[in-house]
């Protein structure tokens, strides 16, 4: 998918659900918003809606993969989990996200020591 | 890949839309229940909970319309761009594109055509009431090797009445119809038909009606006409219904018309008249006699074939007690209608021609593939900085695809164009023997099979340069330095992959039609037992008023008489009918060295007059041919081939033996056998000859005959009007008709086999032609992106010849790794195909040798040309080009 300009939020909340759902298995989406707010200490606060259009769109591109099933409280819920191919994107946006990161830091640091 | 799994999600989405609602909003109320709970728990109320819940998740119904927009927007904007950049794409590359939509067209325009003549030949259900019901009904002689025999009239009355399974049966015949009228008497197809035979079809007449049982058995003289003859006599005019024909000098009316096109079985005449309107029919009812009419029956609903067999075979053991020995051992065979209408070897025919022009198809995807891959090779720069801009593999790949199917469908446009000259070609030159075919067309059912194979072949040909795009990942790219775009080392395995496909299926292709090419020949060399050059075969019906025999010899004896006066005339003679259709069987009793017995055997009976050898020239084996002297008066004498002597007087000399029709206690006459000739094969000449006997034309005149005169001229038609005029001075009442060359009547038992053989062989030269100019691109594509290997072997003193022999050598072993695979195929798929040959097997070595080498030497002759350039690279430039 070309990204533009939308994508780039679903794009952050995209890694964010790939990487909860690599370190919790599968879920469905109540519970990765839950899990998402509280990772972040609540200084998140996610508009809890916006990740369904980004869940679709995760498993449209292939990344997870969703199937009917049961909630612990026997709700009829969908469940979400990693597919190979998200585990994979997930590793290049993590290397990807970090060099980013470091770079920006390295500005950071150059406008430091020029001020 | 990925981009292939969001399709059907989306598809989903796009196809089931309440479905797609549903989902969601379940989805949502249950995220929406599970946070009311957790809110309960923390101790708020359950109003205050839902509330709480509603605000952490935000607009519900803004939500839902997110996720429509990313579940179906995107779908179709990723396609609008697709194809907006495709077309980009091909206006660039406009050689690409003719090169490769011509190749695709043609493919698909043969195939467009063949299928066409499948559907209306096979596929289409015939044009009865529910027509799966209808199959003929058969009797049969296993002793005999009778498969499929008429049947008489007396087993047809006891099979209708005793069935259980055939809700009805009826009879038919053709008759051949003098029509008598103001401009004189001229031949017809007629039908014999029982009067239920119609309402048995569910056919009813488009004008008038049809005629019931009672007036068919009160031998009313009533006749339906065909929708040809209403239209060519009549002029489609209602004036018709009740108007009178004279039909064999007595008058019938005629009370209907057929829907046009309307035959049953392989029937198609012009007039259909009440079996009981000819006289002698009666006689054959009493006893299981002259075995003579068609019978189709209509099956109760929800019988199936296998159980109507086994029924009408209890039945046929029950009939066989009620008779004496000789007529026991009698078979009913049930053959659907469909069957019929198109025999096993026709059907296996068309589906091998069908198979032939599919295996084209491949081959035109394989060779456009090959473009296109070669084509994305050099387009990798492009791609890899598509790539890098953050398009996915699976995005490249559908832009790929997306390519190559709009140019699919810009070939299958044109191949539907070009198709429907094909099939104006088929219908035109295709054998009269299948029926139907003159019914194809390019209706809907073939436009739908044309965009299938066309949207098949966009997928082949777009498969080969996505599987090689996500071969070559962006990254490796990079490393290859963006120079080494020769570097497209997975896309040249890929293409000599196809290539070699490309030779397999060729020779598939390529044997196939050299082993018809062999049947060809050899039905051609077989010796019919007669000469057909220079031969010309009319037909003669004698006036109905001469009913003594011997008004009919004198009529004949004149006619000869006055057909031998005419210059150019070497000899003529007269036969009842020339070309066998069907052989009765008959009992017979012989007599042997060692006594008289009785058998039953097929048979063949004809009268000849003494001429008749000499104008076909087939020779006489022993004893002599008839004369005048074998008249009326002189002891009845015979003539018979030389099957039937091998048959009947194994290792005797059967000239002065005697022969009497029917069994032993018969009082028929006993004929003497005066002469042997040698076997005339009159079924075509791919069966095998059957025992034929000859009587003498002066003992017993038939009242139609064929007439055969040698000529001395290379082109016999040029007497048919002073042979014409000859034989109206003999008889003026006496219709002449169906004038044609011999060769040329043998020549519709070769049409099937000319249409099949024509038309494999055209394929397979499209196909040879298609592979060929498939190795020649590989190895063009090959040395250009090798120039710098090439350089450097010859910097490091290789020598021109070494360079071409190397080329050759490479394109040498796909063919030949092709050729291998494509035998191997031949060889499997030949025994399958094992009845359409004649004089050879399928797996015939002379056939597989010669194909093999052709196909090697058009290999190599694509080779020489890019192998030359390949030899002239200059070796300081070639390494430069980094």
């Amino acid at each position: 998918m070309t990204p533009d300009k939308s994508d780039v939020l679903y794009g952050t909340l995209g890694l964010l659900v790939i990487k909860t759902l690599e370190a919790l298995g599968p879920l469905h989406g109540y519970r990765i918003a839950r899990r998402i707010e509280q990772i972040s200490g609540d200084q998140l606060t996610l508009n809890q809606g916006t990740l369904y259009p980004a869940l679709l769109k995760l498993e449209q591109l292939g990344w997870i993969a969703s199937k009917w099933g049961k909630s612990e409280s026997g709700r009829r819920v969908r469940i979400y989990s990693l597919t190979r191919a998200g585990r994979k994107q997930l590793q290049r946006e993590e290397a990807d996200w970090q060099r980013a990161a470091s770079i920006v830091e390295r500005f950071l640091k150059i406008s430091e020591g020029a001020s | 890949m990925t981009g292939l799994r969001i399709v059907p999600s989306r598809l989903w989405a796009l196809l089931r839309p309440r479905q797609w609602d549903r989902d969601i909003d379940d989805e949502i109320a249950a995220h929406l229940a599970e946070a009311t709970d957790e809110y309960v728990r923390q101790g708020l109320s359950l109003e205050d909970a839902t509330a709480a819940a509603r605000r952490s998740f935000g607009g519900v119904t803004q939500t839902k319309e997110v996720c429509r927009q990313v579940s179906s927007f995107m779908w179709l904007e990723d396609l609008a761009r697709d194809l907006s950049y495709a077309l980009r794409a091909l206006r660039h590359s406009p050689a690409f594109v003719v090169a490769a939509a011509a190749t695709l067209a043609l493919a698909i325009s043969t195939n467009t055509a063949m299928f066409s003549a499948l559907d209306a030949v096979l596929l289409r259900p015939l044009p009865y009431r529910s027509p799966e019901q209808l199959a003929m009904v058969w009797t049969e002689d296993p002793t005999q090797n009778v498969r499929e025999g008429r049947s008489a009239l007396w087993d047809v009355e006891q099979w209708r009445s005793q069935s259980q399974s055939f809700a009805d049966m009826a009879t038919f015949d053709a008759v051949s119809t003098t029509l008598t009228g103001t401009e004189g008497a001229e031949q017809i197809v007629g039908a014999s038909i029982s009067p239920n035979l119609f309402s048995l079809l569910g056919i009813q007449p488009v004008q008038g009606r049809s005629f019931s049982t009672e007036e068919a058995e009160q031998r009313q003289r009533l006749v339906l006409i065909s929708h040809r003859f209403w239209q060519a006599r009549f002029g489609g005019s209602n004036d018709a219904i009740g108007a009178t024909l004279e039909l064999d000098g007595l008058p019938f009316q005629i009370i209907g018309v057929l829907p046009v096109g309307f035959q049953i079985a392989k029937l198609d005449a012009d007039v259909w008249k009440p079996h009981t309107a000819s006289e002698d029919r009666d006689s054959a009812r009493s006893v299981r006699g002259g075995d003579t009419w068609f019978v189709v029956g209509r099956l109760r609903p929800a019988v199936t074939v296998a159980q109507a067999q086994v029924e009408m075979s209890a039945i046929a053991r029950r009939l066989n007690d009620q008779l004496p020995a000789a007529e026991r051992n009698r078979g009913i065979s049930i053959v659907p209608l469909s069957v019929h209408m198109v025999g096993t070897e026709s059907r296996l025919a068309l589906w091998m021609l069908g198979g032939a022009v599919f295996l084209v198809l491949l081959i035109a995807a394989a060779n456009v593939g090959s473009l296109s891959l070669a084509r994305s090779v050099s387009r990798a720069r492009e791609m890899a900085v598509r790539s890098a801009l953050g398009a996915s593999a699976g995005r490249i790949v559908r832009q790929l695809v997306t390519e190559s199917i709009l140019l699919a469908l810009v070939s299958g446009l044109t191949g539907a164009l070009l198709g429907v000259a094909g099939i104006r070609l088929i219908r035109t030159f295709g054998p009269g023997n299948l029926p139907r075919l003159t019914e194809m067309s390019l209706d809907l059912r073939v436009l739908g099979w044309t965009l299938a194979i066309s949207l098949l072949a966009g997928i082949l040909v777009g498969a080969a340069p996505a599987v090689a795009t996500v071969r070559r990942s962006p990254s490796r790219y990079r490393e290859e330095g963006g120079r080494s775009v020769s570097g497209g080392a997975s896309a040249r395995r890929i293409r000599r992959t196809l290539v070699v496909t490309e030779f397999a299926l060729a020779i598939v292709l390529l044997v196939g039609a050299g082993l018809l090419v062999r049947s060809w020949w050899s039905v051609n060399n077989v010796d019919p037992g007669f000469r057909p050059e220079r031969v010309l075969v009319m037909e003669l019906s004698s006036p109905t008023n001469l009913s003594v025999p011997a008004q009919r010899i004198d009529l004949y004896h004149r006619t000869l008489e006055q057909i031998d006066a005419v210059p150019g005339v070497e000899d003529a003679g007269i036969i009842g009918d020339l070309f066998i259709a069907n052989n009765r069987e008959q009992s017979l009793t012989v007599e042997r060295n060692d006594g008289a017995v009785s058998e039953r055997m097929r048979l063949r009976r004809d009268e000849v007059s003494p001429d008749f050898f000499k104008a076909m020239g087939t020779p006489l084996l022993r004893g002599r041919f008839f004369s005048i002297g074998d008249g009326l008066d002189a002891p009845p004498v015979a003539i018979i081939n030389d099957a039937m002597a091998r048959q009947v007087w194994p290792g005797q000399d059967p000239v002065g033996k005697r022969l009497q029709l029917g069994p032993r206690d018969s009082n028929r006459p006993w004929y003497t056998v005066v002469g042997v000739v040698a076997d005339m094969r009159r079924q075509g000449p791919e069966r095998e000859p059957v025992p034929q006997m000859f009587e003498s034309m002066a003992q017993s005149p038939p009242r139609s005959v064929d007439i055969v005169v040698r000529t001395s001229s290379p082109d016999p038609l040029m007497l048919a009007a002073a042979l014409r005029t000859a034989v109206r001075r003999a008889e003026k009442n006496a219709p002449i008709y169906g004038i044609a060359p011999l060769e040329q009547q043998l020549g519709t038992y070769l049409a099937q086999r000319r249409f099949e053989t024509s038309l494999l062989s055209g394929f397979s030269v499209v196909a040879l032609l298609m592979a060929a100019v498939g190795i020649y691109g590989l190895m063009q594509f090959s040395i250009a992106t090798r120039t710098r290997e090439i350089g450097l072997r010859m910097a490091i003193g290789a020598q021109a010849g070494d360079i071409f022999r190397m080329i050759i050598g490479e394109g040498l072993a796909l063919s030949l790794t092709g050729v291998a695979l494509g035998l191997l195929g031949a060889w499997s798929l030949g025994r399958a195909g094992s009845s359409l040959v004649f004089g050879v097997t399928t797996s015939d070595p002379l056939t597989f040798t010669a194909v093999s080498l052709l196909l090697t030497a058009v290999a190599t002759a694509a080779c020489v040309f890019p192998a030359r350039r390949a030899t002239r690279v200059d070796p300081v430039v070639a390494l430069r080009m980094t």
